[in-house]
């Protein structure tokens, strides 16, 4: 028997079809793979089991029985539970009051106090029956992303949960990281609880799942053993078109004049301690390290945002006094953030105001802006990049990520840079749109352009990095020729604590 | 499904006009109730020489809420230019000095609470409240708690005493100030980086954008725009009280959430400011001369903004 069945689901948005016609079951105790690209109708699909959305048409049956997912809290009831990519705690709650959000607290003898003896005892259980280590007393702002990771799954197994939903749940963990989330997955399905497990990375997927169903458009493609495919298999049920495997392909790196030149860079808070690297003409270096090593900080120091402490930087030869976004930019220094959202665009403006915002300047002729040369500079960056959207003037927040993430290349590029810093590049933006920003980077390179990205997928550094440091706990560990490095190697590195590069 | 979307194109229209409607409306309403008094030219430009302070100080606040802070200062400020350009009149200060110095003391003020928010990262809502409190201090000690109108300079009355034919010069100012900042805001880039701050902080730096000059440059502003309320009221009234701009505050900020509901949806916007401002205005004048007492007007205003805020909900369904 099925935990949960879905019979021709549909979902409408507008004269769109986010879902249409989905019908696939989940078994009791499994992990189940949900694949498919940006916009195919996987989060549409998830908000309709959790009762975010109503359907429009089709039933969902829950073990055997029909039921209607009116509101999240009746998709909590009957053991439904989702863990979201951008996690839903309380940052100054500690691990048990964020444990028991949504719930009520135990009460003591008077029956007002909050009995903290029980609620902590009823914590400890949870985690010694998962195997998890956590410390509850630690505010939600001060753990580290895997720790809130496992608060938030811990959170769903709070109440009888029988299908645990995670969202993407490896975007900003580490490798090392994710371990321990699929050794808690597996002790979650050795207890009965199904899986239904969403995610870009191919390894993941293949390494966890049982069965694995792939959308494509808002449509059920697929559900196949994993035994009985391959990652290439997957990707062309995901894509109409025929995926050409993702291989590195040796380039042929001219032996250019430096664009940056990193001199014993340190941060004024100790994240990025002594750096030295380079990064020539046409050449694409890859920066891979554990989280916590200072990859976004270290990005952040050269560009400026954040205060050195001591150190050069060298751009073309020119040695900067005082770095910031400013006058990094005003250098041909671009720097593609982490954090999409957060820092790279204004959400409520539109595409073109986001577009030209680093270069107004280049648009004001005097006190004026010149709408029409702007209007047209950001259409055509649009094109360039094909950008799907209804036009310019739409708002940047009403985009899927895939295309949001190719408006902030579009910013980037529109100042001709000289030097790409980009920091985590292809987090969260599904397999095609992955291809096009590699193709984009590399192209920056063949066109003479330096680029230096920090990514915590090591097999995408692998893939497109001519050159790649290591970098461990704010310093070089190692720097590397891309030219059959494994990743065991790589990683070696990273626990090596840079002992051998002492002497 | 066209009903359904042209339902949906409604509440969209709703939800950017409303404001505008509901002016429309009241305009309406007071014409019926008072043919003879409310809707006749002379009470018209009455209504506009009434409003000129309140737009005035409310487009500095539209532009320090266009960055995502407040200032609380404004009600304190305008007093301040009030009194300082009425005691330096009495002094017998050329009437150029008397605009322009207080001006760039409340220009300097700005600044400083600007300086404050962004250099040590204090909220503005703390920061501008205390600052508040130390120029009503400083109004207190410059007129010794009193009102200064004794010897005022007919030349310090022209600014708000002067009509060109029907026209007073205080509705000409607050028509080009209007238009001034509307432009700044709209057409150049200072106005797209204050909005892009106010839209994203972290992202404007990333981009480029000096967010600590820019910011300190709205205080800055918003600051100078109290002070010529300040100044062009005493003008008006001949006479300066050492709080008499502080009832301008509520009213200005008033006037900005208004405006946030008109025109751009959720953003502090001129023109919305503008019609904000007009809104109570009109209210009051309204009011006034259908002899509502003062107690109800209040009343009738506050339920007014929460009434045009909820009508932004319109539609927006729980998500």
């Amino acid at each position: 028997m099925s935990l949960l069945r879905v019979d021709g689901l549909n979902k409408i948005f507008g004269q769109h079809y986010a879902l249409s016609n989905v019908s696939f079951e989940i078994g009791p105790g499994e992990v189940h793979a949900l694949v498919g690209e940006n916009g195919a109708g996987k989060s549409t699909f998830i908000k309709i089991v959790t009762g975010v959305y109503a359907p429009d048409g089709g039933t969902i049956a829950w073990k055997g029985k029909p039921v209607h997912i009116g509101n999240p809290g009746d998709a909590r009831a009957i053991g439904i539970n989702v863990v979201h990519q951008d996690r839903h705690l309380i940052p100054s709650f500690t691990g048990y009051e964020n444990l028991y959000l949504g719930l009520s607290y135990p009460k003591g003898k008077l029956g007002v106090g909050v009995h903290w003896k029980e609620m902590k005892e009823r914590a400890r259980t949870l985690m010694e029956t998962y195997g998890v280590k956590l410390n509850m007393n630690k505010t939600a702002q001060r753990m580290s992303p895997p720790e809130k990771t496992m608060l938030e799954i811990l959170r769903a197994m709070m109440l009888e949960c029988s299908l645990l939903i995670l969202d993407e749940p490896t975007a900003s963990l580490t490798d090392q990281e994710s371990e321990q989330l699929f050794e808690l997955i597996g002790k979650l399905t050795q207890a009965g609880t199904s899986i239904l497990y969403v995610s870009h990375r191919m390894d993941e997927i293949f390494r966890l799942s049982d069965r694995i169903t792939v959308f494509r458009n808002g449509k059920h493609v697929a559900t196949v053993n994993r035994q009985d495919t391959d990652r290439d298999g997957l990707i062309s049920l995901m894509n109409d078109n025929e995926y050409k495997k993702a291989n590195r392909e040796e380039r042929n790196v001219p032996p250019g004049k430096p664009v940056l030149e990193v001199r014993g860079l340190s941060s004024e808070d100790g994240k990025v301690n002594g750096v030295s690297l380079h990064v020539r003409e046409g050449e694409v270096v890859g920066i891979f390290g554990l989280a916590g090593a200072g990859r976004t900080e270290l990005l952040e120091t050269i560009y400026g945002l954040r205060r050195k402490s001591g150190g050069d930087i060298v751009i073309q030869g020119k040695p900067q006094s005082s770095a910031s976004p400013r006058s990094s930019l005003d250098q041909g220094v671009v720097l593609i953030p982490e954090e999409r959202k957060r820092d790279a665009l204004v959400l409520g403006m539109s595409i073109r105001e986001n577009i030209t915002l680093p270069v107004l300047r280049k648009f004001s002729g005097g006190l004026k802006m010149r709408r029409k040369t702007e209007l047209r500079e950001a259409e055509r960056w649009m094109a360039d990049l094909k950008v799907k959207a209804s036009g310019a003037e739409q708002a940047v927040g009403q985009l899927s990520g895939g295309n949001q993430q190719k408006v902030v290349f579009a910013k980037a590029l529109i100042s001709s840079p000289v030097l790409f810093l980009c920091d985590e590049p292809t987090q969260a933006v599904d397999i095609m749109t992955r291809e096009e920003i590699h193709r984009l980077l590399k192209s920056q390179a063949d066109a003479g352009g330096a680029v230096l990205f920090v990514s915590s997928d090591l097999q995408e550094v692998l893939d497109i990095a001519d050159r790649l440091y290591v970098l461990h706990e704010g310093r070089i560990a190692a720097e590397l020729p891309n030219r059959d490095v494994s990743p065991e190697q790589v990683l070696a590195y990273c626990f090596s604590q840079g002992k051998d590069r002492e002497s | 499904m066209t009903e359904a979307r042209r339902s949906i194109s409604y509440i969209r229209l709703i939800r950017t006009y409303g404001t505008v409607m509901a002016g429309v409306l009241i305009i309406l309403a007071f014409s019926l109730l008072s043919p003879h008094s409310f809707a006749t030219i002379d009470n018209a430009i009455n209504i506009s020489r009434q409003i000129s302070f309140l737009v005035i100080i409310a487009l500095g606040a539209t532009l320090v809420m266009a960055v995502g802070e407040f200032d609380l200062s404004v009600g304190a400020m305008a007093s301040m230019g009030g009194v300082f350009a009425a005691k330096l009149a009495v002094a017998g200060y050329p009437i150029f000095f008397v605009i322009l110095l207080p001006m760039l003391a409340a220009l300097a003020v700005g600044y400083v609470n600007g300086w404050i928010v962004t250099r040590f990262k204090v909220l503005s809502f703390i920061t501008t409240l205390a600052m508040g409190t130390i120029i009503g201090g400083i109004n207190f000690r410059i007129t010794g708690g009193a009102t200064v109108f004794e010897n005022i300079p007919d030349s310090f009355l022209y600014l708000g005493q002067t009509e060109f034919g029907d026209i007073p010069l205080l509705s000409v100012i607050m028509i080009f100030m209007t238009i001034l900042f509307w432009y700044i805001m709209t057409h150049t880039a200072l106005g797209r980086k204050l909005y892009a701050i106010g839209g994203n902080e972290s992202a404007s730096r990333v981009a480029g954008v000096r967010v600590a000059f820019n910011k300190n440059a709205a205080f800055a502003l918003c600051g100078m725009l109290a002070a010529i309320t300040g100044i062009l009221m005493a003008s008006r009234l001949g006479s300066a009280h050492p709080n008499g701009g502080d009832g301008l505050f509520l009213n200005a900020y008033a006037a900005v959430f208004l405006g946030m509901t008109s025109f751009k949806e959720g953003v502090p916007n001129v023109w919305g400011t503008f019609v904000g401002a007009a809104i109570i205005g009109i209210l009051a004048n309204g009011m006034t001369i259908l002899a509502v007492p003062t107690f109800m007007q209040d009343v009738i205003t506050g339920c007014i903004v929460i009434a045009a805020v909820l009508m932004q909900k319109l539609g927006r369904g729980n998500s």
